[in-house]
C-alpha cells in the first residue's frame, strides 16, 4: 500500500460528520481499505475550522490530507465549511469531497460553485458504501499525487 | 245687361219707385238720367243698395241687394230692415241703434252678422247714409252693403292664405259666432261652409272656447287673447254627426272696424293624441320593466348627470330617488366611471350599426352611508329626445365576490396542501431513508461479520432484518419517485418518443437479455413531455411486461395512433402490447393504485409503485391511462399525451 509523504508516516483524514453512526461505518469502511488511514472527526462546521484553523485545544491538530464534509451539519453547515476553506489560502488545496444523503441539484452545483473537488452521494446499501469508501482510497488517496506536507502553508 | 231684362217684371214697381224717390231726393234736376241711375244701380250685382225711410222701412231694391240677401223686390220693399238681423240682435235693439247712430252721426259703417231670407247667415260690411233734405229733416237712409265671406278682390289673398293653411281656420267675433271658414274646417268639422257661417262657435267646440271670447268687464278681449295667443289650447270639438275628438286650437286675433275677430287655428290631434298615450302606456310598461329589473338601473346624459333611477338603485345605494336626480354619477361610483367611459359608449351610438354594449365592468359603488362595496356595470347607449343616454345596470357583486375570493382562498388552500402533502411525502421518505440506511446499514454489517459465529437462531434473525430494512429501503426509494413526479417534473418540450423509448430499453437491457425479450415498436411521434417522465413510463411499462411474462419468449410491441382532441389540438395514444400473463378485469382499476400488488411477493419482487408512478405521469401530462387485458392473453396498455405543436 502507497503512502503518501514518505515511509511510515500516516494519513490524516478529516471527516466532517454529525451522525456517529456514519461516522463508524466510514470508520469502518476506511479501515478495511486502508489500515494507514488516521481519521479524524469533527461533527460540526464550527469545530472542523478550529481544527483546521488549530485553534486553542486544536493546537496540535494535523494539517489533514483529505476532507470528507456531509453537507447537513449543525451550528455551521457543510457549505459554509467549503467556503471558508475555499477562501483561506493556506486550506484551499487540501482535497475537500462532498460525502452527503442529498442528491439535490441545488446542492452539487453550489458544491462545485464552491470548489468542492467532488460530490459524492452515500448509497443506501452497505456494500456499495464500502466500495465507495474504497475507491475514494483507491484513488485520491493512492493515484492522486497531492502536494507534500512539507509545502509552506 | 242680362240681369237687368232677367228681373225687368219685377222691376218695375221698385223702379217706379226709385225714380219717385230719386226725384224725391234729387230734384228734378236731371230726369232724364233716373234711367241711368237705375240702370247704373241694378248693374251693381257685388252690392246691396236700398234705400230706406226714416223709420227703416225698406223703399228700393237693386239686383245686388237681391243676390245677396235672397228677397226679391217685391217681397221686401215695405218691410223694414230689421229683418236682416239676427233675432238676438233686434232684441238688443240693434236695428234701431244703426238707425239712430246713422241719424246722428249722417253716416255709419259697420260689420256685423246679417241673415238671407232663408235665414243663413253671412258676414256683411255695410255703410249707412242719413238723408236729409234742403232743410236738413231726415228723409230716409241709403244702405250699401256687401257680403264680406264673398268679398272676392281684397279678401283674395286673406282667403287664400286661409285656404292654403295646413289646419282648419275659423273666424269668430266676440259674439261667438263663426264669421268665416275654410275648406279644412268644413272637412274637419263635417259641416258646409254655409251651414257654419252666422252660427254659434259652440257648434263646433263646445265648451272652452266662446268662454275665452266673453272679456269679463275688466279685461279686454283682447288683453284676454293675449294671453292664449302663441299657445295650444287643448278642447274637444265635435262634428256634425255629434263625434267628438281631441283639438288644439291657437288664437290670434285680428283688428277689424267691427271690432276685434278672432282667427282660431283648429288642428284635430287624435292621431298625436292616441301616440301619446301609446307612449305613456309605453312608457308606463319601459317604467314597470326599469323597476321590476333586478338590477340597480341608472340614466346617465353625457355629462354623466343621473336622469334616472329605478328602486333598486334607491335600495342598493340608499338614496332617495330626489338625492340622486341631476346629481353626478360619481356620487354613487366614485372611481371608474369616467367621461372617457361615457363618451366611448355613446359614440358608439353613432359608429356602430348595433350599439356597443360595455358588460363585466366591476367597478366600487359607494352606499350613502360611505360604505363601499363590489359592484359590476352593464352599459349601452339609449338614443332618447334628450339626445343619446347611458343606460347603466348596476350589479351589487358583493356576495359573488365573496364567493369568488372564498373559492380562491379554497383552490389555493388545497393547491398548498396538496403541495405540502407532496413536500411531506417527500421529505418525509427522504429524512426516512436516513434512520433507516443506518438499520440496513449496521444488520448488513452485522450479517457480514458475524453469519456463521453465532447461534443459527442469531442468523435467521439478522436475515428477516436485513431483508426487513432492504424491503423498506424500496418501497421508500419508490415513494421518493411517485412523489418527485409531481415535485421535481420538468418542463415539458417537443420529445422523440422513440427516443424515450430507445432509452427506456437500453436501461432495462440487463432484464431484456435475461429474459430474451423481443420488443419492438411502430414509428412513434415527437410529443409534449417531459423527457425524463416519458422515458420512466416506457421503462415501468416495458419492465412489467417484461416481469409479469409467460414461460417462451416475452413479445412486447409499442405503437401509437393519432386523435383529434375535443378542441383541435392533436393528441397521441400509445399502446404496449405483451404477450404475458394478463390481469383480470376485476383489477383493470385497481392496479395503477398506490402500493396494490397482485401477486405475492415470493412470486414478483417490488412495491406495487410502478403503475401508480405511471398514472402520474400521464395525468400530470394531461391524458389518461387504461389496461386490456385477458388472463393469460397478454396485456395492452394505453395512453394518451398531447402532440408537439406545430407538428403532426
Amino acid at each position: 500500500m502507497k503512502t503518501i509523504g514518505g515511509e511510515g508516516r500516516p494519513i490524516e483524514v478529516l471527516l466532517v460528520e454529525d451522525s456517529p453512526g456514519d461516522v463508524r461505518l466510514t470508520r469502518e469502511a476506511l479501515r478495511d481499505a486502508n489500515g494507514s488511514i488516521h481519521l479524524h472527526v469533527a461533527t460540526d462546521g464550527v469545530e472542523a475550522m478550529a481544527f483546521l484553523r488549530r485553534e486553542e485545544a486544536q493546537i496540535r491538530a494535523p494539517r489533514p490530507d483529505l476532507i470528507l464534509l456531509d453537507l447537513n451539519l449543525p451550528r455551521m453547515d457543510g457549505r459554509e465549511v467549503l467556503a471558508h476553506i475555499k477562501a483561506d489560502s493556506s486550506l484551499k488545496t487540501i482535497p475537500t469531497i462532498i460525502l452527503t444523503t442529498s442528491e439535490a441539484e441545488a446542492d452539487i452545483v453550489q458544491s462545485y460553485q464552491l470548489h468542492a473537488n467532488c460530490y459524492l452521494i452515500k448509497p443506501v446499501q452497505l456494500d456499495a458504501f464500502e466500495r465507495l469508501v474504497k475507491s475514494i482510497n483507491d484513488f485520491w488517496l493512492s493515484k492522486v499525487t497531492l502536494l507534500p506536507p512539507s509545502q509552506p502553508r | 245687361m242680362a240681369t237687368i231684362r232677367d228681373i225687368s217684371v219685377r222691376k218695375e214697381e221698385g223702379t217706379h219707385w226709385a225714380q219717385k224717390e230719386g226725384r224725391l231726393l234729387l230734384g228734378d234736376a236731371l230726369p232724364e238720367s233716373e234711367e241711368l241711375y237705375r240702370m247704373l244701380l241694378d248693374g251693381i250685382q257685388d252690392h246691396a243698395i236700398f234705400m230706406m225711410d226714416p223709420s227703416g222701412r225698406i223703399a228700393s231694391w237693386n239686383a245686388g241687394a237681391e243676390r245677396i240677401k235672397g228677397y226679391g223686390a217685391d217681397e221686401i220693399i215695405g218691410r223694414n230692415f230689421s229683418c236682416f238681423f239676427s233675432p238676438e240682435d233686434v232684441g238688443r235693439g240693434r236695428p234701431e241703434e244703426v238707425l239712430r247712430m246713422t241719424a246722428a252721426n249722417g253716416r255709419h259703417e259697420e260689420q256685423g252678422m246679417r241673415v238671407r231670407k232663408d235665414g243663413s247667415r253671412f258676414l256683411a260690411s255695410f255703410t249707412l247714409t242719413a238723408l236729409r233734405d234742403q232743410a236738413g229733416s231726415l228723409r230716409g237712409f241709403f244702405e250699401f252693403s256687401h257680403d264680406l265671406s264673398e268679398r272676392k278682390e281684397s279678401e283674395a289673398r286673406y282667403r287664400g292664405l286661409l285656404e292654403a293653411a295646413p289646419d282648419a281656420m275659423v273666424v269668430v267675433n266676440q259674439d261667438g259666432e263663426i264669421v268665416l271658414l275654410n275648406l279644412q274646417a268644413e272637412r274637419t268639422f263635417g259641416y258646409r261652409r254655409d251651414e257654419l257661417v252666422g252660427q254659434q262657435v259652440r257648434n263646433i267646440i263646445p265648451t272652452g272656447f266662446a268662454e275665452r271670447l266673453i272679456a269679463d268687464g275688466t279685461r279686454t278681449a283682447a288683453a284676454a287673447l293675449a294671453q292664449q295667443i302663441g299657445t295650444g289650447i287643448e278642447l274637444s270639438g265635435r262634428r256634425r254627426d255629434g263625434s267628438e275628438f281631441p283639438v288644439e286650437i291657437m288664437l290670434s286675433p285680428l283688428e277689424s272696424p267691427d271690432g276685434i275677430l278672432v282667427t282660431a287655428a283648429i288642428r284635430d290631434i287624435s292621431v298625436r293624441k292616441e301616440a301619446e298615450r301609446h307612449l305613456a302606456r309605453l312608457e308606463g310598461r319601459y317604467r314597470g320593466l326599469l323597476e321590476a329589473a333586478p338590477d340597480a338601473m341608472v340614466l346617465v346624459n353625457h355629462s354623466g348627470e343621473i336622469v334616472l333611477v329605478n328602486a333598486q338603485a334607491k335600495k342598493q345605494f340608499g338614496y332617495s330617488p330626489g338625492d340622486l336626480l341631476g346629481q353626478h354619477v360619481k356620487k354613487i361610483i366614485p372611481e371608474g366611471f369616467t367621461e372617457r367611459l361615457i363618451a366611448d359608449v355613446l359614440q358608439s351610438a353613432d359608429c356602430a350599426p348595433t350599439p356597443q354594449v360595455r358588460a363585466g365592468i366591476e367597478l366600487i359603488g359607494r352606499h350613502k352611508d360611505g360604505s363601499d362595496f363590489p359592484i359590476e356595470i352593464m352599459l349601452g347607449p339609449l338614443k332618447s329626445t334628450e339626445g343619446i343616454l347611458l343606460t347603466v345596470a348596476i350589479r351589487d357583486i358583493t356576495t359573488r365576490k365573496k364567493a369568488e375570493t372564498l373559492l380562491l382562498r379554497t383552490v389555493q388552500e388545497l393547491n398548498r396542501s396538496n403541495e405540502e402533502l407532496e413536500q411531506f411525502a417527500y421529505i418525509a421518505s427522504h429524512d426516512l431513508q436516513e434512520p433507516l440506511r443506518m438499520v440496513a446499514s449496521y444488520t448488513q454489517l452485522l450479517s457480514k461479520r458475524y453469519k456463521g459465529k453465532l447461534d443459527s437462531d442469531a442468523d435467521e434473525f439478522i436475515a428477516f432484518a436485513v431483508d426487513g430494512a432492504n424491503r423498506m429501503q424500496r418501497l421508500i426509494r419508490d415513494l421518493l419517485a411517485y412523489s418527485r413526479v409531481g415535485t421535481k417534473g420538468k418542463d415539458f418540450g417537443n420529445i422523440s418518443s422513440e427516443e424515450a423509448l430507445e432509452q427506456a430499453t437500453t436501461n432495462l437491457r440487463g432484464a431484456i437479455e435475461e429474459s430474451g425479450a423481443l420488443v419492438t415498436h411502430d414509428p412513434l411521434p415527437t410529443v409534449l413531455a417531459d423527457e425524463g417522465q416519458l422515458v420512466q413510463l416506457f421503462q415501468n411499462l416495458v419492465g412489467n411486461a417484461i416481469k409479469y411474462r409467460n414461460p417462451g419468449v416475452p413479445q412486447i410491441h409499442i405503437s401509437s395512433a393519432k386523435s383529434d382532441g375535443k378542441s383541435g389540438e392533436t393528441k397521441w395514444s400509445f399502446s404496449v402490447k405483451d404477450n404475458g400473463l394478463g390481469i383480470e378485469s376485476k383489477y383493470f382499476e385497481k392496479i395503477f393504485g398506490l402500493f396494490q400488488r397482485l401477486h405475492k411477493r415470493e412470486e414478483f419482487a417490488g412495491t406495487g409503485i410502478g403503475l401508480a408512478i405511471c398514472k402520474k405521469i400521464v395525468e400530470r401530462h394531461g391524458g389518461s391511462i387504461s389496461v386490456e387485458s385477458q388472463p393469460g392473453q397478454g396485456s395492452t396498455f394505453r395512453f394518451a399525451l398531447a402532440g408537439s405543436k406545430g407538428k403532426s
